[in-house]
Protein backbone atom coordinates (compact mmCIF):
# COMPACT_ATOMS: atom_id res chain seq x y z
CA UNK A 1 0.00 0.00 0.00
CA UNK A 2 1.27 3.62 -0.83
CA UNK A 3 2.32 5.99 1.58
CA UNK A 4 -0.69 8.23 0.49
CA UNK A 5 -3.28 5.29 1.35
CA UNK A 6 -1.25 4.56 4.47
CA UNK A 7 -2.06 8.16 5.34
CA UNK A 8 -5.11 7.81 4.43
CA UNK A 9 -6.10 4.79 6.67
CA UNK A 10 -4.29 6.40 9.53
CA UNK A 11 -6.79 9.54 9.58
CA UNK A 12 -9.99 7.53 9.13
CA UNK A 13 -8.55 5.78 12.92
CA UNK A 14 -7.66 8.78 14.54
CA UNK A 15 -10.50 10.33 13.18
CA UNK A 16 -12.57 7.59 15.18
CA UNK A 17 -10.86 7.15 18.32
CA UNK A 18 -11.16 10.72 18.54
CA UNK A 19 -15.08 10.87 18.14
CA UNK A 20 -14.54 7.69 20.34
CA UNK A 21 -12.63 9.96 22.42
CA UNK A 22 -15.62 12.56 22.97
CA UNK A 23 -18.33 10.19 23.24
CA UNK A 24 -16.84 8.41 26.39
CA UNK A 25 -15.28 11.59 27.89
CA UNK A 26 -16.35 14.72 26.25
CA UNK A 27 -19.79 14.24 28.03
CA UNK A 28 -19.31 14.09 31.63
CA UNK A 29 -20.46 16.93 32.96
CA UNK A 30 -22.85 15.16 35.72
CA UNK A 31 -22.46 17.21 39.54
CA UNK A 32 -21.47 14.09 41.89
CA UNK A 33 -24.61 13.36 44.50
CA UNK A 34 -24.68 12.29 47.96
CA UNK A 35 -26.26 8.62 47.47
CA UNK A 36 -26.94 6.72 50.71
CA UNK A 37 -27.90 2.89 50.56
CA UNK A 38 -29.78 1.18 53.83
CA UNK A 39 -28.67 -2.38 53.84
CA UNK A 40 -29.88 -5.24 55.34
CA UNK A 41 -27.54 -8.60 55.28
CA UNK A 42 -29.34 -11.10 56.74
CA UNK A 43 -27.72 -15.02 58.04
CA UNK A 44 -24.45 -13.83 55.87
CA UNK A 45 -25.83 -14.98 53.17
CA UNK A 46 -28.44 -12.24 51.53
CA UNK A 47 -28.47 -8.78 51.18
CA UNK A 48 -31.40 -6.35 50.19
CA UNK A 49 -30.86 -4.75 48.39
CA UNK A 50 -28.44 -6.46 46.21
CA UNK A 51 -26.94 -4.40 43.71
CA UNK A 52 -26.25 -0.95 44.00
CA UNK A 53 -25.49 1.38 41.71
CA UNK A 54 -24.14 4.94 41.84
CA UNK A 55 -22.29 7.43 39.37
CA UNK A 56 -18.37 7.78 39.31
CA UNK A 57 -17.41 10.55 41.93
CA UNK A 58 -20.57 10.73 43.76
CA UNK A 59 -20.53 10.61 47.68
CA UNK A 60 -21.45 7.29 48.66
CA UNK A 61 -22.62 6.24 52.08
CA UNK A 62 -23.52 2.60 53.07
CA UNK A 63 -25.65 1.86 56.10
CA UNK A 64 -25.23 -1.93 57.14
CA UNK A 65 -27.74 -4.18 59.05
CA UNK A 66 -27.16 -7.23 60.12
CA UNK A 67 -28.53 -10.03 62.27
CA UNK A 68 -25.54 -11.62 62.72
CA UNK A 69 -21.63 -10.39 63.81
CA UNK A 70 -19.30 -10.64 60.90
CA UNK A 71 -17.23 -8.88 58.38
CA UNK A 72 -19.16 -7.70 55.30
CA UNK A 73 -16.47 -6.33 52.37
CA UNK A 74 -16.50 -4.47 49.65
CA UNK A 75 -13.98 -5.43 46.85
CA UNK A 76 -12.65 -3.28 44.62
CA UNK A 77 -12.77 -0.34 46.98
CA UNK A 78 -11.82 -2.91 50.11
CA UNK A 79 -13.55 -1.19 52.84
CA UNK A 80 -14.78 -3.80 55.41
CA UNK A 81 -17.90 -3.47 57.74
CA UNK A 82 -17.40 -4.84 60.82
CA UNK A 83 -21.17 -5.56 61.67
CA UNK A 84 -22.99 -6.80 64.95
CA UNK A 85 -25.92 -8.17 65.07
CA UNK A 86 -28.68 -5.46 64.99
CA UNK A 87 -26.62 -2.25 65.08
CA UNK A 88 -26.23 -0.14 61.95
CA UNK A 89 -22.87 0.12 60.68
CA UNK A 90 -21.59 2.87 58.04
CA UNK A 91 -19.04 3.87 55.83
CA UNK A 92 -18.53 6.87 53.70
CA UNK A 93 -16.44 7.10 50.38
CA UNK A 94 -16.56 8.51 46.98
CA UNK A 95 -16.58 6.30 43.94
CA UNK A 96 -13.39 7.15 42.48
CA UNK A 97 -13.32 3.94 40.78
CA UNK A 98 -15.48 3.21 38.14
CA UNK A 99 -16.49 0.07 36.87
CA UNK A 100 -17.46 -3.56 39.05
CA UNK A 101 -19.43 -5.14 39.49
CA UNK A 102 -17.47 -4.71 42.86
CA UNK A 103 -18.49 -7.75 44.60
CA UNK A 104 -19.49 -7.42 48.38
CA UNK A 105 -19.07 -10.56 50.04
CA UNK A 106 -19.78 -12.19 53.44
CA UNK A 107 -15.42 -11.94 54.65
CA UNK A 108 -15.66 -15.48 56.33
CA UNK A 109 -17.51 -17.98 54.16
CA UNK A 110 -16.52 -15.83 50.92
CA UNK A 111 -20.42 -16.06 50.49
CA UNK A 112 -21.55 -12.65 47.21
CA UNK A 113 -24.31 -10.84 48.62
CA UNK A 114 -24.36 -8.12 45.88
CA UNK A 115 -22.47 -5.91 43.98
CA UNK A 116 -21.58 -2.40 43.55
CA UNK A 117 -21.81 -0.65 40.08
CA UNK A 118 -20.16 2.89 39.41
CA UNK A 119 -20.83 3.86 36.05
CA UNK A 120 -18.65 6.27 34.70
CA UNK B 1 -6.19 -7.06 50.14
CA UNK B 2 -8.04 -7.12 47.02
CA UNK B 3 -9.92 -10.25 47.32
CA UNK B 4 -11.08 -12.51 44.41
CA UNK B 5 -14.65 -13.45 44.43
CA UNK B 6 -15.81 -15.79 42.18
CA UNK B 7 -13.23 -18.05 39.88
CA UNK B 8 -15.58 -19.48 37.41
CA UNK B 9 -12.94 -18.15 34.63
CA UNK B 10 -9.19 -19.20 34.96
CA UNK B 11 -8.91 -17.37 38.10
CA UNK B 12 -9.77 -13.98 39.48
CA UNK B 13 -12.90 -11.68 38.61
CA UNK B 14 -12.98 -9.20 36.02
CA UNK B 15 -14.16 -5.61 36.40
CA UNK B 16 -15.46 -5.16 33.16
CA UNK B 17 -18.59 -3.31 33.16
CA UNK B 18 -20.36 -3.89 29.75
CA UNK B 19 -19.95 -1.34 26.78
CA UNK B 20 -22.76 0.79 26.73
CA UNK B 21 -25.32 0.43 23.42
CA UNK B 22 -24.45 3.63 21.95
CA UNK B 23 -20.67 2.72 22.24
CA UNK B 24 -20.77 -0.43 20.54
CA UNK B 25 -22.91 0.84 17.58
CA UNK B 26 -20.41 3.67 17.28
CA UNK B 27 -17.96 1.15 17.45
CA UNK B 28 -19.54 -1.18 14.90
CA UNK B 29 -20.72 1.61 12.48
CA UNK B 30 -16.66 2.60 12.52
CA UNK B 31 -15.57 -1.44 11.62
CA UNK B 32 -17.96 -1.23 8.87
CA UNK B 33 -16.72 2.22 7.67
CA UNK B 34 -13.13 1.44 7.67
CA UNK B 35 -13.67 -1.74 5.71
CA UNK B 36 -14.89 0.08 3.15
CA UNK B 37 -12.91 2.64 2.99
CA UNK B 38 -10.05 -0.11 2.76
CA UNK B 39 -11.13 -2.15 -0.14
CA UNK B 40 -11.78 1.32 -1.92
CA UNK B 41 -7.94 1.99 -1.50
CA UNK B 42 -6.90 -1.35 -2.12
CA UNK B 43 -8.10 -1.18 -6.17
CA UNK B 44 -5.30 -1.38 -8.12
CA UNK B 45 -2.82 -3.25 -5.44
CA UNK B 46 -0.16 -5.47 -6.10
CA UNK B 47 -0.39 -9.09 -6.99
CA UNK B 48 1.48 -12.27 -7.17
CA UNK B 49 5.03 -12.65 -5.29
CA UNK B 50 5.28 -8.63 -4.91
CA UNK B 51 2.27 -8.44 -2.70
CA UNK B 52 3.66 -10.20 0.05
CA UNK B 53 6.54 -7.64 0.02
CA UNK B 54 6.36 -5.62 2.83
CA UNK B 55 8.51 -2.71 4.21
CA UNK B 56 11.23 -3.64 7.22
CA UNK B 57 14.33 -1.37 8.35
CA UNK B 58 17.55 -3.17 9.30
CA UNK B 59 18.14 -2.81 13.04
CA UNK B 60 21.85 -3.30 13.29
CA UNK B 61 21.72 -2.37 16.73
CA UNK B 62 19.45 -5.42 17.71
CA UNK B 63 22.41 -7.68 15.72
CA UNK B 64 25.02 -7.95 18.74
CA UNK B 65 21.93 -8.70 21.45
CA UNK B 66 20.40 -11.60 19.06
CA UNK B 67 23.76 -13.11 18.52
CA UNK B 68 25.00 -12.93 22.52
CA UNK B 69 23.84 -16.06 24.36
CA UNK B 70 23.15 -14.10 26.98
CA UNK B 71 19.53 -12.93 26.40
CA UNK B 72 18.11 -16.74 26.19
CA UNK B 73 20.37 -18.00 29.36
CA UNK B 74 18.82 -14.89 31.47
CA UNK B 75 15.46 -15.58 29.70
CA UNK B 76 15.83 -19.04 30.13
CA UNK B 77 16.83 -18.39 33.89
CA UNK B 78 13.45 -16.37 34.62
CA UNK B 79 11.55 -18.94 32.59
CA UNK B 80 13.02 -21.97 34.86
CA UNK B 81 12.34 -19.85 38.23
CA UNK B 82 8.32 -18.72 37.42
CA UNK B 83 8.05 -22.31 36.52
CA UNK B 84 9.46 -23.43 39.68
CA UNK B 85 8.03 -20.83 41.63
CA UNK B 86 4.14 -21.73 39.94
CA UNK B 87 5.42 -25.48 41.04
CA UNK B 88 6.61 -24.99 44.39
CA UNK B 89 3.72 -22.26 45.70
CA UNK B 90 1.03 -24.48 43.96
CA UNK B 91 2.28 -27.64 46.22
CA UNK B 92 3.37 -25.72 49.75
CA UNK B 93 1.20 -22.14 49.10
CA UNK B 94 -2.04 -21.31 50.63
CA UNK B 95 -5.09 -23.18 49.06
CA UNK B 96 -6.92 -19.88 48.78
CA UNK B 97 -5.85 -19.10 45.06
CA UNK B 98 -6.16 -14.96 45.83
CA UNK B 99 -2.83 -15.24 48.18
CA UNK B 100 -1.48 -17.96 46.28
CA UNK B 101 1.73 -16.78 43.99
CA UNK B 102 0.94 -19.80 41.66
CA UNK B 103 -2.39 -18.66 40.15
CA UNK B 104 -1.13 -15.16 39.57
CA UNK B 105 1.70 -16.05 37.65
CA UNK B 106 0.18 -18.73 35.13
CA UNK B 107 -2.87 -16.88 34.39
CA UNK B 108 -2.33 -13.38 35.06
CA UNK B 109 1.45 -13.31 33.92
CA UNK B 110 1.96 -16.06 31.64
CA UNK B 111 -1.15 -17.01 29.86
CA UNK B 112 -2.92 -13.45 29.35
CA UNK B 113 -0.23 -11.38 29.89
CA UNK B 114 3.16 -12.88 28.00
CA UNK B 115 0.94 -13.87 24.62
CA UNK B 116 -0.41 -10.09 24.67
CA UNK B 117 3.53 -9.12 25.22
CA UNK B 118 4.57 -11.49 22.58
CA UNK B 119 1.74 -9.97 20.31
CA UNK B 120 3.39 -6.34 20.95
CA UNK B 121 7.12 -7.09 21.09
CA UNK B 122 7.75 -10.55 19.30
CA UNK B 123 7.75 -14.27 20.55
CA UNK B 124 9.54 -13.98 24.07
CA UNK B 125 8.47 -17.76 24.72
CA UNK B 126 11.46 -18.62 22.52
CA UNK B 127 14.26 -17.14 25.48
CA UNK B 128 11.61 -17.92 28.71
CA UNK B 129 11.36 -21.48 27.74
CA UNK B 130 11.91 -23.26 30.47
CA UNK B 131 12.12 -26.63 29.25
CA UNK B 132 14.02 -25.80 26.17
CA UNK B 133 16.63 -23.89 28.79
CA UNK B 134 16.58 -27.54 30.97
CA UNK B 135 17.17 -29.35 27.86
CA UNK B 136 20.13 -27.16 26.32
CA UNK B 137 21.83 -26.64 29.78
CA UNK B 138 21.68 -30.79 30.17
CA UNK B 139 23.16 -30.94 26.53
CA UNK B 140 26.48 -29.14 27.85
CA UNK B 141 27.25 -32.21 30.33
CA UNK B 142 25.30 -35.29 28.61
CA UNK B 143 24.79 -36.29 25.27
CA UNK B 144 20.71 -36.28 23.92
CA UNK B 145 20.25 -37.81 20.93
CA UNK B 146 17.00 -38.43 19.47
CA UNK B 147 16.05 -41.92 20.10
CA UNK B 148 13.01 -42.23 17.92
CA UNK B 149 11.79 -40.32 14.83
CA UNK B 150 8.96 -38.63 15.27
CA UNK B 151 6.19 -39.43 12.88
CA UNK B 152 4.76 -36.99 10.39
CA UNK B 153 2.51 -35.74 12.90
CA UNK B 154 2.30 -32.02 11.82
CA UNK B 155 1.05 -30.11 14.82
CA UNK B 156 -1.58 -32.07 15.79
CA UNK B 157 0.06 -33.27 18.66
CA UNK B 158 0.16 -29.29 20.03
CA UNK B 159 -3.42 -29.12 19.41
CA UNK B 160 -4.06 -31.68 21.36
CA UNK B 161 -2.07 -30.14 24.55
CA UNK B 162 -3.23 -26.55 23.56
CA UNK B 163 -6.95 -28.04 23.82
CA UNK B 164 -6.39 -29.70 26.78
CA UNK B 165 -4.79 -26.49 29.08
CA UNK B 166 -7.90 -24.20 27.40
CA UNK B 167 -9.45 -27.01 29.34
CA UNK B 168 -8.07 -26.64 32.31
CA UNK B 169 -8.59 -23.61 32.19
CA UNK B 170 -12.34 -22.70 30.84
CA UNK B 171 -13.91 -25.80 31.45
CA UNK B 172 -12.34 -27.90 34.01
CA UNK B 173 -13.65 -25.98 36.98
CA UNK B 174 -10.20 -26.23 38.94
CA UNK B 175 -8.09 -23.78 37.39
CA UNK B 176 -8.39 -22.14 40.72
CA UNK B 177 -6.95 -24.81 42.54
CA UNK B 178 -3.22 -23.97 43.14
CA UNK B 179 -2.43 -27.51 43.81
CA UNK B 180 -3.85 -28.66 40.45
CA UNK B 181 -1.95 -26.04 38.66
CA UNK B 182 0.67 -27.05 39.50
CA UNK B 183 0.29 -30.98 38.93
CA UNK B 184 -0.09 -29.95 35.89
CA UNK B 185 2.97 -27.94 35.04
CA UNK B 186 4.62 -31.27 36.70
CA UNK B 187 3.44 -33.44 34.05
CA UNK B 188 3.82 -31.32 31.06
CA UNK B 189 7.12 -30.45 32.61
CA UNK B 190 7.96 -34.18 32.31
CA UNK B 191 6.34 -35.16 29.26
CA UNK B 192 8.05 -32.15 27.36
CA UNK B 193 11.37 -33.06 28.74
CA UNK B 194 10.33 -36.65 27.57
CA UNK B 195 9.46 -36.17 24.28
CA UNK B 196 12.69 -33.48 23.81
CA UNK B 197 14.91 -36.63 24.77
CA UNK B 198 12.90 -39.04 22.57
CA UNK B 199 12.14 -37.50 19.55
CA UNK B 200 14.69 -34.68 19.67
CA UNK B 201 14.77 -30.95 20.80
CA UNK B 202 13.45 -28.97 18.04
CA UNK B 203 10.91 -31.66 16.43
CA UNK B 204 8.76 -32.07 20.06
CA UNK B 205 9.12 -27.92 20.32
CA UNK B 206 8.07 -27.17 16.90
CA UNK B 207 5.62 -29.79 16.66
CA UNK B 208 4.21 -30.98 20.06
CA UNK B 209 5.13 -28.11 22.40
CA UNK B 210 1.77 -26.15 22.26
CA UNK B 211 3.10 -23.16 23.50
CA UNK B 212 6.37 -23.20 21.52
CA UNK B 213 3.60 -23.33 18.55
CA UNK B 214 1.00 -20.63 19.84
CA UNK B 215 3.88 -18.17 20.91
CA UNK B 216 5.64 -18.55 17.39
CA UNK B 217 2.44 -17.87 15.60
CA UNK B 218 1.86 -14.87 17.94
CA UNK B 219 5.30 -13.48 17.82
CA UNK B 220 4.59 -13.48 13.66
CA UNK B 221 2.34 -10.92 14.51
CA UNK B 222 5.59 -8.65 16.40
CA UNK B 223 7.52 -6.34 14.91
CA UNK B 224 11.08 -8.07 15.10
CA UNK B 225 12.05 -10.31 12.28
CA UNK B 226 15.70 -12.39 12.39
CA UNK B 227 17.41 -13.75 9.74
CA UNK B 228 19.72 -16.50 10.11
CA UNK B 229 22.61 -17.98 7.89
CA UNK B 230 24.08 -21.26 6.65
CA UNK B 231 24.82 -22.32 10.00
CA UNK B 232 21.76 -21.19 11.75
CA UNK B 233 23.56 -18.07 13.35
CA UNK B 234 21.44 -14.90 13.29
CA UNK B 235 22.74 -12.56 10.17
CA UNK B 236 20.54 -10.05 10.34
CA UNK B 237 17.95 -8.16 12.15
CA UNK B 238 14.82 -6.35 11.10
CA UNK B 239 12.20 -4.08 12.36
CA UNK B 240 8.19 -4.46 10.73
CA UNK B 241 5.20 -2.89 11.10
CA UNK B 242 2.93 -4.89 13.02
CA UNK B 243 1.27 -8.24 11.70
CA UNK B 244 3.09 -8.49 8.41
CA UNK B 245 4.78 -11.24 9.72
CA UNK B 246 1.94 -13.25 9.44
CA UNK B 247 2.28 -13.32 5.98
CA UNK B 248 6.15 -14.71 5.97
CA UNK B 249 6.07 -18.21 3.96
CA UNK B 250 5.08 -21.04 6.34
CA UNK B 251 4.61 -24.78 7.04
CA UNK B 252 0.71 -25.12 5.71
CA UNK B 253 -1.67 -27.70 6.17
CA UNK B 254 -5.10 -28.81 7.87
CA UNK B 255 -2.84 -29.12 11.28
CA UNK B 256 -2.20 -25.63 11.06
CA UNK B 257 -5.67 -24.16 10.31
CA UNK B 258 -7.12 -26.22 13.33
CA UNK B 259 -4.76 -24.60 15.89
CA UNK B 260 -4.97 -21.10 14.62
CA UNK B 261 -9.13 -21.93 14.93
CA UNK B 262 -8.59 -23.72 18.19
CA UNK B 263 -6.62 -20.04 19.05
CA UNK B 264 -9.63 -18.39 18.20
CA UNK B 265 -12.22 -20.75 19.30
CA UNK B 266 -10.60 -20.66 23.21
CA UNK B 267 -10.47 -17.15 23.04
CA UNK B 268 -13.86 -16.97 22.22
CA UNK B 269 -15.23 -19.16 24.21
CA UNK B 270 -13.93 -17.17 27.39
CA UNK B 271 -15.69 -14.98 26.41
CA UNK B 272 -18.88 -16.48 25.36
CA UNK B 273 -19.03 -18.44 29.04
CA UNK B 274 -20.09 -14.78 30.55
CA UNK B 275 -22.66 -13.95 27.88
CA UNK B 276 -26.54 -13.95 28.38
CA UNK B 277 -26.81 -16.81 25.74
CA UNK B 278 -24.18 -19.08 27.59
CA UNK B 279 -26.24 -19.03 30.69
CA UNK B 280 -29.39 -19.79 28.55
CA UNK B 281 -27.91 -22.52 27.10
CA UNK B 282 -26.22 -24.17 30.41
CA UNK B 283 -29.70 -23.71 32.13
CA UNK B 284 -31.42 -25.49 29.14
CA UNK B 285 -29.29 -28.08 29.62
CA UNK B 286 -28.98 -28.56 33.65
CA UNK B 287 -31.22 -31.57 33.96
CA UNK B 288 -28.56 -33.64 31.74
CA UNK B 289 -25.86 -32.33 33.58
CA UNK B 290 -27.02 -31.21 37.08
CA UNK B 291 -27.23 -34.98 38.37
CA UNK B 292 -23.44 -35.72 37.31
CA UNK B 293 -22.28 -32.72 40.00
CA UNK B 294 -18.56 -31.27 39.04
CA UNK B 295 -18.16 -33.62 36.12
CA UNK B 296 -21.58 -31.92 34.70
CA UNK B 297 -20.10 -29.10 34.78
CA UNK B 298 -16.71 -30.21 33.24
CA UNK B 299 -19.07 -31.78 30.28
CA UNK B 300 -21.23 -29.09 29.42
CA UNK B 301 -18.43 -26.71 28.77
CA UNK B 302 -15.91 -28.83 27.25
CA UNK B 303 -18.88 -29.74 25.00
CA UNK B 304 -19.62 -25.74 24.16
CA UNK B 305 -16.21 -25.34 23.54
CA UNK B 306 -15.98 -28.42 21.05
CA UNK B 307 -19.30 -27.32 19.47
CA UNK B 308 -17.50 -23.52 19.10
CA UNK B 309 -14.67 -25.25 17.88
CA UNK B 310 -15.90 -26.65 14.82
CA UNK B 311 -18.32 -24.24 14.36
CA UNK B 312 -15.51 -21.72 13.65
CA UNK B 313 -13.75 -24.21 11.65
CA UNK B 314 -16.91 -24.91 9.51
CA UNK B 315 -17.64 -21.59 9.22
CA UNK B 316 -14.13 -21.08 8.53
CA UNK B 317 -13.91 -23.31 5.54
CA UNK B 318 -17.07 -22.00 3.84
CA UNK B 319 -15.83 -18.75 3.58
CA UNK B 320 -12.55 -20.10 1.83
CA UNK B 321 -14.30 -22.09 -0.43
CA UNK B 322 -15.83 -18.96 -0.90
CA UNK B 323 -12.78 -17.33 -1.62
CA UNK B 324 -11.62 -19.27 -4.07
CA UNK B 325 -14.76 -19.71 -5.79
CA UNK B 326 -14.78 -15.83 -6.46
CA UNK B 327 -10.97 -15.95 -6.89
CA UNK B 328 -11.55 -18.12 -10.07
CA UNK B 329 -8.15 -19.67 -9.96
CA UNK B 330 -6.85 -23.46 -9.13
CA UNK B 331 -5.14 -23.56 -5.82
CA UNK B 332 -4.55 -25.53 -3.30
CA UNK B 333 -7.56 -25.49 -0.59
CA UNK B 334 -5.42 -26.34 2.31
CA UNK B 335 -2.37 -24.06 1.30
CA UNK B 336 -4.89 -21.35 0.74
CA UNK B 337 -6.58 -21.91 3.99
CA UNK B 338 -3.70 -21.21 6.07
CA UNK B 339 -2.10 -18.96 4.73
CA UNK B 340 -6.15 -17.25 5.54
CA UNK B 341 -5.86 -18.57 8.63
CA UNK B 342 -3.18 -16.61 10.01
CA UNK B 343 -4.74 -13.28 8.26
CA UNK B 344 -7.50 -13.52 11.41
CA UNK B 345 -4.58 -13.60 14.09
CA UNK B 346 -4.55 -10.15 14.18
CA UNK B 347 -8.56 -10.26 15.41
CA UNK B 348 -8.02 -12.33 17.78
CA UNK B 349 -5.19 -10.69 19.36
CA UNK B 350 -6.51 -7.57 19.76
CA UNK B 351 -9.80 -9.17 21.26
CA UNK B 352 -7.57 -10.97 23.38
CA UNK B 353 -5.76 -7.66 24.53
CA UNK B 354 -8.90 -6.13 24.89
CA UNK B 355 -10.67 -9.21 26.85
CA UNK B 356 -7.46 -9.32 29.18
CA UNK B 357 -7.29 -5.64 29.27
CA UNK B 358 -8.38 -4.34 32.55
CA UNK B 359 -8.13 -8.06 34.08
CA UNK B 360 -3.82 -7.89 33.38
CA UNK B 361 -3.62 -4.11 34.61
CA UNK B 362 -5.55 -4.80 37.96
CA UNK B 363 -4.95 -8.35 39.18
CA UNK B 364 -1.44 -8.32 38.04
CA UNK B 365 -0.86 -5.97 40.66
CA UNK B 366 -2.14 -8.25 43.34
CA UNK B 367 0.83 -10.42 42.85
CA UNK B 368 3.17 -7.73 44.31
CA UNK B 369 2.03 -7.98 48.57
CA UNK B 370 2.03 -11.85 47.98
CA UNK B 371 5.60 -11.12 47.62
CA UNK B 372 6.49 -10.91 51.67
CA UNK B 373 4.90 -14.30 52.20
CA UNK B 374 4.50 -15.99 48.95
CA UNK B 375 3.69 -19.48 50.75
CA UNK B 376 1.52 -17.73 53.50
CA UNK B 377 3.48 -19.46 56.01
CA UNK B 378 4.20 -16.30 57.98
CA UNK B 379 7.40 -14.77 56.44
CA UNK B 380 8.29 -11.15 56.22
CA UNK B 381 10.41 -11.37 53.13
CA UNK B 382 9.22 -7.85 51.60
CA UNK B 383 7.52 -6.08 54.35
CA UNK B 384 7.36 -2.71 52.05
CA UNK B 385 4.59 -4.07 50.00
CA UNK B 386 2.24 -5.66 52.31
CA UNK B 387 -0.10 -2.92 51.67
CA UNK B 388 0.15 -2.13 48.34
CA UNK B 389 -3.23 -1.49 46.78
CA UNK B 390 -3.97 -1.84 43.06
CA UNK B 391 -4.33 1.05 41.31
CA UNK B 392 -7.26 1.66 38.95
CA UNK B 393 -5.53 4.69 37.29
CA UNK B 394 -5.57 2.78 34.10
CA UNK B 395 -8.41 0.54 34.29
CA UNK B 396 -11.62 2.73 34.96
CA UNK B 397 -14.37 1.74 32.93
CA UNK B 398 -14.03 4.53 30.66
CA UNK B 399 -10.64 3.94 29.54
CA UNK B 400 -10.71 0.10 29.34
CA UNK B 401 -13.99 0.91 26.54
CA UNK B 402 -12.39 3.14 24.80
CA UNK B 403 -8.94 0.87 24.92
CA UNK B 404 -11.08 -1.90 23.37
CA UNK B 405 -12.59 -0.39 20.70
CA UNK B 406 -9.23 1.10 19.11
CA UNK B 407 -7.27 -2.03 19.38
CA UNK B 408 -10.32 -3.98 18.24
CA UNK B 409 -10.58 -1.75 15.01
CA UNK B 410 -6.50 -1.48 14.53
CA UNK B 411 -6.68 -5.61 14.94
CA UNK B 412 -9.53 -5.71 12.25
CA UNK B 413 -7.70 -3.48 9.69
CA UNK B 414 -4.28 -4.92 10.12
CA UNK B 415 -6.56 -8.15 9.47
CA UNK B 416 -8.67 -7.06 6.61
CA UNK B 417 -5.14 -5.64 4.46
CA UNK B 418 -3.13 -8.80 5.37
CA UNK B 419 -5.82 -10.76 3.87
CA UNK B 420 -6.01 -8.62 0.78
CA UNK B 421 -2.35 -8.96 0.37
CA UNK B 422 -2.85 -12.83 0.74
CA UNK B 423 -5.43 -12.54 -1.75
CA UNK B 424 -3.03 -11.19 -4.17
CA UNK B 425 -0.05 -13.77 -3.86
CA UNK B 426 -3.01 -16.49 -4.65
CA UNK B 427 -5.18 -15.27 -6.96
CA UNK B 428 -2.51 -13.81 -9.45
CA UNK B 429 -4.89 -10.54 -10.66
CA UNK B 430 -6.08 -7.28 -9.38
CA UNK B 431 -9.79 -8.28 -10.31
CA UNK B 432 -9.96 -11.51 -9.09
CA UNK B 433 -8.24 -10.91 -5.51
CA UNK B 434 -11.16 -7.76 -5.08
CA UNK B 435 -13.57 -10.13 -5.34
CA UNK B 436 -12.04 -13.12 -3.39
CA UNK B 437 -11.85 -10.36 -0.92
CA UNK B 438 -15.80 -10.07 -0.23
CA UNK B 439 -16.29 -13.02 1.05
CA UNK B 440 -13.17 -13.03 3.46
CA UNK B 441 -14.56 -8.83 4.69
CA UNK B 442 -17.71 -10.26 5.74
CA UNK B 443 -15.58 -13.27 7.74
CA UNK B 444 -13.50 -10.58 9.48
CA UNK B 445 -16.68 -8.44 9.86
CA UNK B 446 -18.64 -10.85 11.20
CA UNK B 447 -15.83 -11.78 13.65
CA UNK B 448 -15.24 -8.55 14.91
CA UNK B 449 -18.50 -7.67 15.45
CA UNK B 450 -18.80 -10.79 17.44
CA UNK B 451 -15.73 -9.31 19.78
CA UNK B 452 -17.32 -6.49 20.32
CA UNK B 453 -20.96 -8.16 21.11
CA UNK B 454 -19.30 -10.55 23.08
CA UNK B 455 -17.06 -7.25 25.48
CA UNK B 456 -19.97 -5.45 25.44
CA UNK B 457 -21.99 -8.00 27.03
CA UNK B 458 -19.61 -10.13 29.61
CA UNK B 459 -19.84 -9.77 33.19
CA UNK B 460 -17.70 -10.52 36.14
CA UNK B 461 -19.20 -13.47 37.12
CA UNK B 462 -18.66 -15.36 34.47
CA UNK B 463 -16.23 -13.65 32.59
Amino acid sequence: MSRSRIFIVAIVIVVFAAVGAYLLFGNNRRTPQNVPFDVTVTDGKTMQPSELKVNQNDTVTINITSNMDGEVHLHGYDIAFDTKAGQVVSHTFEATISGGPFDIEWESTSAHLGDLIVNP
Amino acid sequence: MLDLGIFLHGFGPRYDLPAPLFFYIFAAGGVVVISFVLVILFVGDQVGAKALQYPRRAAPLLLPVARSPWPRALGGTIGLLGLLAVIVSGLFGSSNPAVNPAEYLTWIYFWAGLVILSGLVGNLWYLLNPWAAVYDFATRFVRLGPVWKLPNVGVWPASAFYFSFACLELTSGVANQPHVVAIAAIAYSAVTLVGMILFGRDEWLENCEAFTVLFGIVGRFGPIESERDDRGAVSAVYVRPWGVGLLKPAPSGWNRVFFVILMLSTLAFDGILGTPAWQDFNITLEPIWLPMGQFGFFLVKTTGLILVTFGFLLVFIAFIEAVIFFGNRKVDLATTATGFAYTLVPIALVYNMAHNYSYVMVQSQVLIPLLNDPLQKGWHLWPAVVGLQPSFALAQASTIWFAQIVLIVIGHVIAVYLSHLRAGERFRTAQKALLSQYPMLVLMVTYTMTSLLILAQQTTKTG
